[in-house]
C-alpha cells in the first residue's frame, strides 16, 4: 500500500537502478503503443490498392502485441509464488513471446500468399487521387508523408528499449526494440512500393510486399524460436540469444573453487527475467557444515539480481552422467 | 566542409530534377501508358452498361447512347482531346474489356460499394444520390492501374463536383 511499492519479480526484488529501469521501459511501451496507434490511423486514412503498404499497416497493427505482452508478462511475473504457481509467474514472459511469435508468423505467411498472387496474376494496383484541404492530389504523396512518419519514429523508441531489455533480462522487450529498429526497413520498402507505382512499375510494389512479408515471417520465426527455447529450460543465455549468460559459468567457477566441494552438478535456467540455479555436490570427505551451503546461496544471491531461487543439496554421490552436462 | 555539402546539395536536388522532371517521368504514370494513347489516338473507348439515368440505350441503331454519365464522359473526353467511342454492353462483360483494357472507361451507374472494385479501378464518388432512403456514391470504373488516366478523370471529375 506504500507509495512507492517495491517492485518483485515473483520473491526476487529488483534492485534500487532496475526498478527504475523497470519504470523507463514500461513508460516507453506505453509510449510505442500510443505511436502506433497513431501510425494505424493514419495509415488507414490514406491507404489505397497498394500491396505494399497493406503489408505494412498490417506489420504496425502486429508490432502492437510485443508491447503488450511485455507490459502484460511484466505484470504477471511480479505477483509472488503461491501455492497453485509456486515457481512463480515468470514463464509469462515466454508465453506473450510465443504468442507474438505465432501471430507474426500466421500473419507473414498470409502476406506472403496474398502479395504472391496479386504478382501472379499482375494485378495492377490502381492508386488515384485524393481531396486535401480542397486541393486534389495524387494519393501516392500522403502514403509516402506517413510512411516517412512510421520510419523514423520506432528506429528512435527501438534503440531507447535496447540497452533497458539487457539489464532486465527481459527477452519479449529485447524482441521488440529489435523488430522496432528494423521497422525503418518496412516503412522504406512500401515507400518505393508507392513511388514504383507512381513510376508506372506496378511489379515493384507487389515484390516490396513480398519482401516485408518475409521480414514478418523472419520476426516471427526468431520469436517462436526464442520462446520455445525458454520454455524448453535451455540453459540461460543472454538476452540476444547469442551466446551462454556469463553468469552461468561464474556459479560453476564459484563452485569448482571450493575446497570443501569434491564434485558438483550445477544447472541454471531462465525463467523469464530471473534463473534458476540447482546445485547438487558431493562434499570432500564426505560431510559439509550447513553453514558453508549457507554461505554459497547468500554469495551466488550477492553475484547478481537474477540468482535469487537457489538450492544448493549436497548428495552422497552423483548419478552415472549427471556430470555431462557440466561441460 | 561547407562547399561539399552544398554541392553535394545540389547534386541531389539536380538529381531529384531529373528524376522527376527532366527526364519526362510524370506521377503518376501509366503502366500501359494508356492516358498517352487516348490523347495521340483521339479516342477514348467507353463501355456503357444501361442504367437510367445514368446510362441509357441508344434511341436507335448508329446513335450514341444518352445519361448523365454519358455526357459527363463525353465532356471529359473533350478536355484531353478525345471522341468517345461508345460499347454498349452487359456489365460482367464490359467489366471484363475494361480488364483486359479493350476499353479504357465503364459508366452505368456504378456505386462504391460495387463488387467490381478489386477487378478495376474505381473513381472517387463524383455525386451522391438518394436511393430507396439510402445516399448513394457514384463512381466511374477505369483500366486497372493507369492511374494517370484515372488521376485525370477524377481531377475532372472535382472540378464538376459540387452537384
Amino acid at each position: 500500500m506504500s507509495e512507492r511499492r517495491r517492485t518483485h519479480f515473483g520473491d526476487t526484488e529488483l534492485p534500487e537502478d532496475l526498478q527504475h529501469v523497470l519504470r523507463r521501459a514500461r513508460r516507453l511501451e506505453w509510449v510505442t503503443l500510443a505511436f502506433l496507434a497513431t501510425a494505424i490511423a493514419l495509415l488507414y486514412l490514406v491507404m489505397g490498392s497498394s500491396q505494399a503498404m497493406k503489408a505494412a499497416w498490417l506489420e504496425d497493427m502486429l508490432s502492437l502485441i510485443p508491447p503488450i505482452a511485455f507490459l502484460v508478462g511484466a505484470r504477471f511475473a511480479q505477483v509472488r509464488p503461491d501455492r497453485r504457481y509456486p515457481f512463480g509467474r515468470h514463464r509469462s514472459v515466454a508465453v506473450g513471446h510465443l504468442l507474438a511469435g505465432a501471430a507474426l508468423v500466421t500473419m507473414g505467411l498470409f502476406l506472403v500468399y496474398d502479395s504472391g498472387s496479386a504478382l501472379v496474376k499482375a494485378e495492377h494496383p490502381p492508386i488515384g487521387t485524393m481531396r486535401i484541404l480542397g486541393w486534389t492530389v495524387w494519393a501516392g504523396w500522403p502514403m509516402v508523408a506517413v510512411l516517412a512518419y512510421t520510419l523514423v519514429v520506432p528506429v528512435i523508441l527501438g534503440r531507447l528499449k535496447l540497452p533497458l531489455a539487457e539489464q532486465l533480462h527481459d527477452k519479449v522487450l529485447y524482441a521488440d526494440a529489435d523488430m522496432n529498429k528494423a521497422d525503418w526497413m518496412t516503412a522504406a520498402g512500401a515507400i518505393v512500393g508507392v513511388l514504383g507505382i507512381g513510376v508506372g512499375l506496378w511489379w515493384l510494389d507487389g515484390v516490396m510486399a513480398l519482401l516485408i512479408s518475409a521480414s514478418i515471417l523472419r520476426d516471427g520465426f526468431g520469436n517462436i524460436t526464442s520462446a520455445v527455447a525458454g520454455l524448453m529450460d535451455r540453459t540461460a543465455q543472454t538476452v540476444d540469444m547469442t551466446e551462454e549468460h556469463p553468469l552461468v559459468r561464474q556459479v560453476q567457477d564459484y563452485l569448482d573453487s571450493r575446497p570443501w566441494i569434491d564434485r558438483h552438478h550445477t544447472r541454471v535456467r531462465d525463467m523469464g527475467h530471473v534463473f534458476h540455479v540447482e546445485v547438487r555436490f558431493v562434499p570432500a570427505g564426505g560431510r559439509v557444515d550447513l553453514a558453508r551451503i549457507d554461505q554459497t546461496v547468500e554469495d551466488l544471491r550477492a553475484m547478481d539480481w537474477k540468482l535469487d531461487d537457489i538450492t544448493v543439496a549436497p548428495v552422497r554421490s552423483l548419478r552415472e552422467g549427471e556430470t555431462q552436462t557440466a561441460r | 566542409m561547407t562547399s561539399l555539402t552544398s554541392r553535394r546539395r545540389s547534386v541531389s536536388a539536380v538529381l531529384a530534377a531529373a528524376l522527376l522532371g527532366g527526364c519526362g517521368i510524370q506521377i503518376p504514370t501509366d503502366p500501359d501508358g494508356t492516358l498517352e494513347e487516348i490523347r495521340a489516338s483521339g479516342e477514348l473507348h467507353v463501355g456503357v452498361s444501361p442504367h437510367p439515368p445514368f446510362t441509357t440505350l441508344p434511341p436507335s441503331e448508329g446513335q450514341p447512347p444518352g445519361g448523365s454519365e454519358v455526357e459527363l464522359v463525353s465532356a471529359f473526353a473533350e478536355t484531353v482531346g478525345a471522341e468517345p467511342v461508345w460499347v454498349v454492353g452487359g456489365e460482367e462483360a464490359l467489366v471484363k474489356q475494361l480488364e483486359k483494357g479493350e476499353i479504357q472507361l465503364l459508366v452505368g451507374g456504378l456505386t462504391e460499394k460495387s463488387p467490381w472494385s478489386t477487378k478495376v479501378a474505381l473513381t472517387r464518388p463524383y455525386v451522391t444520390t438518394p436511393e430507396d432512403g439510402e445516399q448513394v456514391k457514384h463512381v466511374i470504373a477505369a483500366v486497372p492501374g493507369e492511374n494517370a488516366l484515372l488521376s485525370e478523370l477524377e481531377r475532372y471529375l472535382d472540378g464538376e463536383g459540387g452537384r
